[in-house]
């Protein structure tokens, strides 16, 4: 390899990583990393999405802020659970009926963030429990079916008497079975980022008339 | 050439046109004399040369022959040497103050603004030093700030008049300065020019067809076919 | 009395609505220039800026396949090749070398980052010099490691955001099974570090079986050498390649140059736009005037006076319409940088457009000289205007 091939090499690396500017910085939001691919998978069915990003800031301020923590029984805090965070709601279609949704939270967990998503029926029932990424010696016990089942046809209501800050639960959600017991922590965070989940997607959904939707790609 | 008492002196003085092939005699071997502070009016009927030959006069166009001088200075030579129109500038600035049937003021700049614009380009020695006093010997003192626009016929022909003056000229050419007036104007206008070249001393030439008021003037050239009668 | 300045100004003010449209072209072509020479200045200054927060102006690295180290640099690939950590030393010993940095790069897969898993890298830095060498790596929250070999973590800001780790919280490293804390956030600094976990080297060559070994030495050339010669003695050293930043700075400006000299045509053809539009303004102002210049040329007025006349009517314009154009180019400096950043696929941090005093003056200065220019021809046919002809363009003889 001659010393011009190396240059001309490190050159496009720096040009691409180095010096490349950073993207805006606001704060970060949690997206299927391959939507075409996941949306069929996550629902089965859905011959196209369109993409919405919400942010509470924008939708209705510390006013939505305080109704979402209260629901939560929680508050959103830390560098992160911010109310400029965008989160990114997908709309599924099959033909031209709208038949659910999916939408992704990122919960902090005990060694970093485990990005959750839900897919919805319109009546905002689980249809497809999802952890996309989640860090930790017992991680891929919580991406097992056997767990995601566990979620399936639970909604909001289930996960209202839910208690995010004693992780005391009762109905179905007291049913789901922790997969990694030497994990307690990062079971009761996917518990509560659930939740903050499906109360976003109650409350998004509250405002989604005035909102234009961009077109996603067909799948399939 | 030398002059007595003569603002001006013309010798056969003929300026000729090429129209095609045809050759047009605008104005044909004019000889005259005109003293210091006379009232001259140049009169005959249209295409009758006199508009030609006060611009000759006037060193506003370079003859085709013959010969002009303003006081003893001679103008233009016998060997039909072309001016350029630099020269015919400084010859013009030095000498003469113009009056014109359309006015010709500035639409933008005022009363008092028109009648100084000649002093932007030149001042000559004797220039008038309060060209206010101008303006209140022609009654226009109170329309200083007005804009030509806000002015009657009569009015701006006064200011054009006062314009003419404020370098101090020797002569004044009027060509047809009543043409766009009424006759109660007309017959200010003319009495203007009167007073002007008899307490002032100044040299007025006028031209006009209009034969009542040329009868105000001292004397009266006729021209005919580019010819003094 | 009056100036021919004041005469100029007011037959500007005779047609509102022509002098204005005919200043605002000038001024959105002053506009364009100042803003496209700004951009010229700015993103030369941008660049030099973030070559030089690099660091670090040379790094040495094991001799091998440069794709693979591309590839190292890009995903943490394997086939990683490895320098003896004497290396450092060595090279330190060089009069021209200021400072260095070792630095120890690792991966692992993580099967649970993604759907069907991800490389997670990290880099092992000894953070005294490191820290040295980048001095504008500020900290969100925390600092540096303490010890050479802590279980710690530093995170840059985008790598933090990704996982919600704050001072304090834990990751963990798969493969190897380890827990390390995060004693520290970085700042944003719009450079690689922010997407990077550092960890201390001793401990990331221990965890990885690495001990005595490095893949890159971050090299500080001393100001007054030169680099030439260091590079040509590196290269005497076994097994090592030298990417020199210099040399990546002068590849990014050559393509860039293309672009600078695009940029100048543009505004050159703006401003030529610009002169034209000038001159056939004061042409059809001459030509309306006609008669009245002719007045001027019996009342006094010599042809060089009516030059300058309107020779000073078109340098109003062009000097107006710049100082205009100078005005938007600095209120829309944000603009104008927002435009070029959504069009630019890479550009450098900080502000792209860079207007300056010498920018402005050099621009009016210049947009002067073409109004200068634009109306010397109709000042040229407007001083040859006769007043005979003027005269008798109404009256008959």
């Amino acid at each position: 390899m001659t010393l011009k091939r190396f240059f001309l090499a490190a050159a496009a690396i720096f040009v691409f990583l180095g010096l490349a500017s950073s993207p805006a910085p606001a704060a970060v939001g949690c997206d299927l990393n391959d939507p075409d691919r996941d949306v069929p998978r996550l629902f089965p069915g859905a011959t196209r999405y369109e993409t919405l990003t919400l942010e509470i800031q924008k939708l209705g301020g510390d006013r939505l802020l305080g109704r979402i923590e209260s629901r939560l029984r929680d508050k959103l805090r830390g560098l992160y659970e911010t109310i400029d965070v965008p989160y990114t709601l997908y709309v599924i279609y099959r033909g031209e009926e709208k038949i659910g949704y999916i939408h992704g939270v990122t919960q902090k967990g005990r060694y970093g963030g485990i990005q959750i998503f839900l897919a919805l029926d319109l009546d905002e029932s689980i249809r497809t429990f999802y952890i996309q990424k989640i860090s930790g010696p017992h991680a891929g016990r919580f991406r097992k079916p056997g767990f995601a089942e566990g979620f399936v046809s639970l909604s909001l209501a289930d996960f209202e008497r839910y208690e995010v800050a004693t992780g005391q639960a009762t109905g179905r959600v007291a049913r789901i079975e922790n997969p990694a017991p030497l994990a307690e922590q990062d079971f009761r965070f996917t518990l509560r980022g659930t939740k903050k989940n499906l109360i976003l997607v109650n409350e998004f959904l509250k405002m989604s008339a005035q909102l234009a939707p961009k077109k996603g790609n067909a799948s399939q | 050439m030398s002059a007595n008492g003569a603002a001006l002196q013309a010798r056969g003085l003929s300026k000729h046109y090429r129209r095609g092939s045809e050759e047009i005699a605008a104005v044909s071997d004019v000889t005259l004399r005109i003293l210091k502070g006379e009232f001259v009016a140049i009169t005959g009927p249209s295409g009758s040369g006199k508009t030609t030959l006060v611009h000759l006069l006037g060193c506003l166009d370079n003859p085709t022959a013959g010969e002009l001088s303003l006081g003893d200075r001679p103008v233009f030579g016998g060997e039909g040497k072309r001016l350029s129109e630099r020269r015919l500038t400084q010859i013009r600035r030095e000498t003469f103050g113009y009056i014109f049937q359309n006015f010709y003021l500035l639409p933008t700049l005022s009363v008092f603004e028109n009648l100084v614009l000649p002093l932007t380009f030149h001042r000559k020695q004797g220039a008038r030093k309060d060209p206010m006093g101008l303006l209140k010997q022609l009654g226009l003192d109170h329309r200083r700030d007005h804009l030509p626009g806000m002015l009657s016929g009569g009015e701006m022909q006064r200011v054009a008049i006062a314009r003419a003056l404020v370098n101090a000229p020797d002569i004044l050419l009027a060509d047809e300065p009543t043409g766009n007036l009424d006759s109660k104007r007309s017959a200010e206008i003319v009495g203007i020019l009167k007073s002007l070249s008899r307490e002032a001393g100044v040299t007025v030439i006028m031209v006009t067809h209009n034969l009542e008021l040329a009868s105000e003037a001292d004397r009266r050239f006729e021209m005919r076919d580019g010819m003094v009668l | 009395m009056m100036t021919k300045f004041q005469v100029a100004c007011k037959n500007l003010m005779r047609k509102k609505t022509r002098s204005f449209l005919t200043l605002m072209g000038i001024a959105l072509s002053a506009w364009v220039l100042v803003s496209l020479l700004g951009f010229n200045q700015g993103f030369e200054a941008a660049l030099d800026r973030d070559i030089d927060n690099m660091g670090f102006q040379m790094m040495l690295m094991a001799k091998g396949c440069p794709y693979e180290a591309a590839t190292m640099m890009l995903k943490g690939g394997t086939g990683l090749k490895y320098l003896p950590q004497s290396v450092a030393q060595d090279v330190l010993k060089e009069p021209e070398v200021e400072a260095i940095t070792p630095m120890l790069m690792q991966t692992v897969f993580d099967p649970d980052k993604g759907e069907n898993g991800g490389i997670a890298a990290y880099l092992g830095v000894d953070p005294a010099s490191y820290g040295a060498m980048k001095t504008y790596l500020k900290f969100r929250q925390g600092g540096w490691f303490g010890q050479g070999d802590a279980l710690e973590a530093v995170m840059g800001y985008e790598a933090a955001e990704l996982e919600q780790r704050e001072a304090g919280d834990l990751i963990f490293i798969p493969e190897k099974n380890l827990e390390l804390r995060v004693v520290g956030v970085l700042e944003r600094s719009g450079t690689q570090d922010d997407g990077t976990i550092f960890v201390p080297l001793r401990t990331l060559q221990r965890t990885f079986g690495r001990q005595g070994e490095l893949t890159t030495i971050g090299i500080k050339v001393r100001k007054d050498a030169d680099p030439g010669r260091i590079e040509e003695k590196l290269y005497e050293l076994p097994d090592v390649q030298v990417v020199s930043l210099a040399q990546v700075k002068q590849t990014v400006m050559s393509l860039v140059s293309t672009a600078k000299a695009l940029v100048l045509s543009i505004a050159i053809i703006a401003i030529v736009i610009a002169m034209v539009g000038v001159i056939n303004t004061i042409l059809m102002s001459v030509h309306e005037r006609f008669q009245e210049i002719g007045i001027l040329k019996t009342i006094g007025a010599m042809p060089g006076d009516i030059f300058q006349l309107i020779w000073m009517e078109t340098l109003l314009l062009c000097a107006a319409g710049g100082m205009v154009g100078l005005g938007l180019s600095l209120i829309l400096s944000r603009v104008t940088e927002w435009l070029v950043r959504s069009v630019l696929p890479f550009a450098p941090r900080g502000a792209l457009v860079r207007i300056d005093l010498d920018l402005m003056l050099l621009s009016l200065g210049a947009i002067s000289v073409i109004g200068l220019l634009s109306g010397l021809y109709p000042a040229w046919k407007a001083g040859r205007i006769r007043p005979l002809e003027a005269i008798r363009s109404e009256v008959g003889g």
